[in-house]
Formats: structure tokens, sequence, C-alpha cells
């Protein structure tokens, strides 16, 4: 059975890896640029904060668009070769012929979709470890590895989102036995997964911590921490948040007095009068954060997710396909 | 023709209008809470006299319909994948088209009104969901003024229309040449994003003359900035002022968003600023010393007032693509034996 995947998938594994060896190419000829670049900016501000506060700008053109890019190989892989794995062999009724031979339906799907899951998860691991290594400059200057869309595109959680999308492939192939509805699911249902998951599921993996700090101090959380919201808390419970668009209203009316008619001076500056005054009535600043530490527990929880729901997938396939009528 | 053309494709256009349907409500109900949110804050703000650091304090709407309004980036492609990718593969593959040419309609007329309906759908299609982006986005272009920028300009106007009209003729197209329905769709996803990449970083820019305006350095840039294409300062003879990447030192004005480290400065002008901390007096001091020594900031820009220009260069580019590519496909549809 390997041979017969192998005969099969020959030319989409060249295209495959034709592709990737152009990525790795382009990824790794800028992140050598990204990296000097970097080395520059560390020299000049040996020392200073406030210069890499000013962000200089790493990347340029094209290829920094490129690692966002391969938010969409998932999808790709699990349209392309998840969907059709089983729905072509029915569309095209080449399953009546597999499935007469000397080799059990079980195998033959064990086979098929064992082969796909692992190129899959070679696949995303491989872009994956481009993209890590190219962001790893951009992750040390900003601190923003743990941010929604820089989380997604790191570490080890594509590799989780590719399995998924190939195992959705095979199951939408599977169920409806037709492969354009199957690719159709497939891009609906990895989208949709990976919104809700990202944006409902993730900031609650683990409880989030806040820390409370005095006004007149500044508190940043340490390392590549994923901030949920920052700013100031009255004794009454109402929050304003960092930035203070908002603040005026929130504030008492001594305070009200202190602010600086004229916005966009000095913020630290203009503002520490009033943050005495709101210190004094009552006033904490808080963050809520996901400490830097639990990056990587993270990216272990969310990969588990997508394998778990990978693996009932897979599971679904088979007792459909054993127990469908040839 | 158009009876059979409908019959084949109702289930995609209930599943499409649902779609559609589904995204306007959620575009109108949370379009209709960032409209009174930006509202209050310029309430709030004009009370506060705070309105100028707006742009950096306000977020307007949640992340999550955010990223999904960004996401209409892909539509057409989507619409090239599942519409026209298998318009004309999925015949040849299955043999309909052998039946669909035994009839007494011609193979032109078939083609056409297949064609013809689809790619005013994907055009329609292309055009609501730009059209529900465009009226969303509409405090968020007021508060920010980036409505011209890469990434904005492409899901608002009518350019994702000329989009979604290329992705599915070149989906039509591959599919007719490949005579295969997944070789085609990876075309198709291929074609799409070189071309829109192509037409995005080396053309776009160029769709018409930049403009430059110089203005004195600590001074404020010129108003109009559309698209922003470079910035940066210049000499008393226009030689350009190298800017390094990082300062450790003290920066002088950034209207253009690019500061002039001071150490770029000649030696008697930084030796104005000292080492210590930057008063206002000392600011002003090496301001006046940089324009005595005529230096000047400089914004390459294409206006805004450029803005529907470029949405119909861009669009009229995408839709004669799309042209050329169903030319081919009508070519190699009427030659092919049956």
């Amino acid at each position: 059975m390997t041979w017969v995947v192998w005969r099969q998938y020959r030319m989409a594994g060249a295209i495959a890896l034709a592709l990737l060896a152009a990525l790795a190419a382009v990824i790794i000829v800028d992140g050598v640029q990204i990296a000097a670049r970097w080395h520059s900016v560390l020299v000049t501000c040996a020392g200073s904060s406030a210069c890499l506060e000013q962000q200089p700008t790493l990347v340029n053109g094209v290829v920094s668009d490129l690692p966002y890019l391969c938010l969409i190989v998932p999808a790709v892989l699990g349209m392309l070769w998840g969907a059709p794995l089983v729905a072509h062999e029915l569309e095209a009724r080449t399953s009546d012929f597999a499935w007469t031979q000397s080799v059990t339906r079980t195998r033959w799907l064990t086979a098929e979709a064992g082969w796909l899951l692992l190129a899959a998860a070679v696949c995303g691991g491989a872009v994956a470890a481009l993209t890590t290594w190219w962001s790893g400059p951009i992750n040390a200057m900003t601190g923003g590895a743990f941010a929604p869309g820089q989380f997604d595109t790191q570490g080890i959680v594509p590799i989780g989102y590719a399995v998924f999308a190939m195992a959705l492939g095979i199951a939408a192939g599977t169920v409806f036995r037709r492969t354009l509805p199957a690719i159709a699911v497939v891009l609906g249902g990895f989208i949709g997964m990976r919104l809700v998951i990202s944006n409902f599921l993730r900031p609650h993996y683990l409880p989030a911590v806040t820390t409370y700090y005095h006004l007149t101090s500044s508190f940043t959380p340490p390392g590549q921490a994923w901030v949920f919201a920052q700013g100031a808390v009255s004794s009454t419970g109402t929050t304003v948040a960092a930035g203070w668009g908002d603040l005026y209203p929130a504030l008492q009316p001594a305070c009200q007095r202190l602010l600086p008619s004229v916005a966009g001076q000095g913020k630290s500056d203009s503002l520490s009068a009033v943050f005495s005054c709101m210190q004094a009535h009552g006033w904490r600043g808080f963050a809520t954060y996901q400490p830097a530490y639990r990056y990587w527990p993270f990216q272990g929880i969310e990969t588990g997710i997508y394998v778990l729901l990978a693996a009932a997938l897979v599971a679904a396939t088979f007792v459909i396909i054993r127990r469908r009528d040839a | 023709m158009s009876w059979v053309t409908w019959r084949l494709y109702r289930a995609q256009a209930v599943i499409a209008a649902a779609l559609l349907a589904a995204f306007a409500v959620l575009i109108v109900v949370t379009g209709v809470q960032v409209a009174s949110q930006w509202h209050s804050a310029l309430a709030a703000c004009t009370t506060a006299h705070s309105c100028g650091s707006l742009p950096n304090t306000l977020f307007l709407g949640s992340h999550a319909v955010g990223f999904l309004v960004i996401m209409t980036l892909g539509v057409p492609a989507v619409l090239g994948i599942l519409l026209g990718a298998p318009l004309l593969a999925h015949e040849f593959e299955t043999g309909t088209n052998l039946y669909a040419w035994m009839q007494s309609v011609t193979r032109r007329r078939w083609l056409l009104v297949k064609i013809g309906w689809l790619v005013l759908a994907a055009a329609a299609i292309g055009g609501i969901v730009s059209a529900l982006v465009t009226w969303w986005s509409g405090p968020n272009n007021a508060l920010q003024g980036n409505a011209f920028n890469p990434g904005r300009f492409d899901i608002m106007g009518i350019v994702p229309a000329g989009y979604a009209v290329f992705a599915v003729a070149l989906g039509i197209a591959a599919g007719a040449l490949l005579r295969r329905t997944l070789p085609a769709i990876a075309v198709t996803l291929a074609g799409f994003i070189a071309a829109r990449v192509v037409v995005f970083f080396w053309l776009r820019a160029h769709f018409m003359t930049a403009v430059t305006s110089y203005f004195p350095v600590g001074g404020g840039a010129p108003t109009g900035v559309g698209w922003q294409l470079a910035a940066g300062y210049v000499g008393a003879n226009g030689q350009p002022i190298g800017i390094p990447l990082s300062t450790n030192g003290a920066v002088l004005g950034n209207g253009s968003g690019v500061g002039l480290p001071v150490t770029s400065l000649p030696a008697s002008c930084g030796q104005l600023a000292g080492n210590g901390q930057m008063t206002p007096a000392i600011y002003h001091a090496v301001v006046s010393c940089a324009q005595a020594h005529g230096i000047r900031g400089y914004v390459t820009y294409q206006p805004a007032s450029r803005y529907w220009a470029f949405q119909g260069i861009e669009t009229g580019i995408f839709v004669l693509l799309a042209a050329a590519l169903l030319a081919v496909t009508f070519a190699v549809v009427s030659r092919r034996d049956a």
C-alpha cells in the first residue's frame, strides 16, 4: 500500500517539495538580512531602551507578508490533498477497484490517510520552522511572539493546524462523497474553527494574571507576554484603558482640572500630575495578561486541541468507510 | 440556457445568498455599534480637547469582526476556486460536456451563457461584500485616514469586484486548459495570489507619477497625503541625508513618520544639542540650525484625491486580464474536438 500511495502522490509530493524549497530560499535570504539589521540596531542601542522603543524597521518589501500568507498553508493542504482523498476515489469510481483487491478497506485507509497526515505535519512543521526562525529578531524587538497573528505562525501550532485541516478534508470528502463540496467545507470549517478557537478559547486556556501597581510608577509585563488590557481602575471599579482616550469623563473633578488641554505633548510629563491625583483618589494601575512563560504551554494546548479534533475526524472517517457499501 | 445554468447552480446560489445574508447581518449590527462608538468618542474628545491623539487611543469595533473584514481579501480566491475552476473542468472530467454539446445549443452559446452568468454572479458577490466592508470601515477611515493604504485599499471600493471577476475568469481558463478540477483549483489559487502580489507591490505605486512635497525640518508634513510611498530629508543641494536604522540620540520632528536624528545633522548643529536633556530652547536652536543649512524634509506620496482614479485603474487592469483569460477560454473550447 505504501508503494501505491507513493505512486498516487509522487507528482503532488514533487510540487510541494519544490514550493517548500522556493519558500525556504526566499525566507532564508531575507531572514539573514533581517538578522544583520537587528544586530546593527543592537550595537547602536546598547544600554538604551529609549532607542529600541522607536521600533526601527527591520522588515521591508514583499517578504514581510510571507509569514502571514503561510497561515493558509494548512487550508491548501486540506483542500487539495485531504478533500479528494476519499471523495475523488468515489467520484471516479476507482474505489470499486481499490476496495476489491486483497487489501482490506481499513488497511487501504490507514495507509492513505496515515501518509497524508504525516505529510501535512511535515509541511506544516517545515513552514513553521522557517517562519519561526525568520521572526526571531522581530520577536526580540517587539516582544510580540505571544500576540494573535504571530502566535499562529510560529512554534508547533502550525503542525496542529495542518493535521486538522487534512483530517477535516478527508472526513468531509468521506461524508459528502464529492470533492467540491468537501473543499468548500474544508475552507469554511478550517477558517471557522481557527476564528472560534483563537478569539474565544485561546485567551482562557489558563486564567489570565492581573497585576496592580502604583499609577505613578510604570509597569510592563516581563518578557513576551500577551497583554489583554492595561490601564487604571478606580476604587469603585471603573476602568480606563491605557491610551487614556476616555480618561476625562471618568475622573474626579479635582483631577479633571489637571488634564493638559492640548494632547500629544510628552505624555508622561503632562500626565504625571494627573496620575498622582488619581492615585490619591484611590485609582490603581492594572495589567491583565498571559505571562511570557506560558507561551509554550499555550502552544502545547492549542496544538493538542487541533490534534484531538483531527483524531476524532479520522476516527469518524474509519467508521463511515468500514460501514459503507462498496 | 439561462434556465440550465440556474438549475446547475441553484444550490450554490442558495448557499452563497445565505452566507452573504449572515455576513450582512453581522456587518450591519456591528457597523451601527462602531458608528455610535465613533460619534460618542468624537463628542468626548471635543469636550476634553484631545481629538489630536484620538487615532492612537481609540480602537473601533472588535478584533474578531475587524479580522473578519480583513479576511474578505480571500473572497475572490474562494469564488475562483469553487465557481470558476470546476465550471469547465468538472464537465470535462465527468464527460457531461459531450451531452451538452450534442444538444441544439451551440458550444459558443453554451459557453457564453454559463460564463456570463457566473462572471456576473462573481462581480455581484464581490461588489456586495465590498459595499458592506466599505460602509463598516467608514468611521475607521475617518479616524485613521488610511483608506488608500495597502491592505485597506484592497477590500473597499470597486476593486474587490474586479478581483472577483478576474479570479473566476482565471478558474474558468485554468479548467479549460487543464481539463481537471484539482489542478485548476491549485493554479487558480497560485495565479490569483501571484497576480495580486505583482500588481500590488510593483505596479500600483506607479499608476500615476507620485508627488514629492518638501517641508521645513520640525514642521508638519503636507496634508492630503493619501498613500505615503517614501519620506526622508535632503540637504541644501538636494542630496539625501542618511538616516541610520536606529539612533541613540535625540530626534527632530516626525511629521512624516520619519524622524531626523541629531547625529545625522552637520557637526555644528549636533553640538548645539549636547548630550543633556532636550529643552524646548535647545530644540528650536537645533531646528533653526538645520534649516539654516538648507535641510528640508520630503514626502513622496499619492494624494488622497487620486483614490478613485487608482481604484478605477486597478479594477480596469483586473477586468482586462479577465477578458483576456475568457477570450483564451473561448478559443480553446471552440477548437477542441468533442
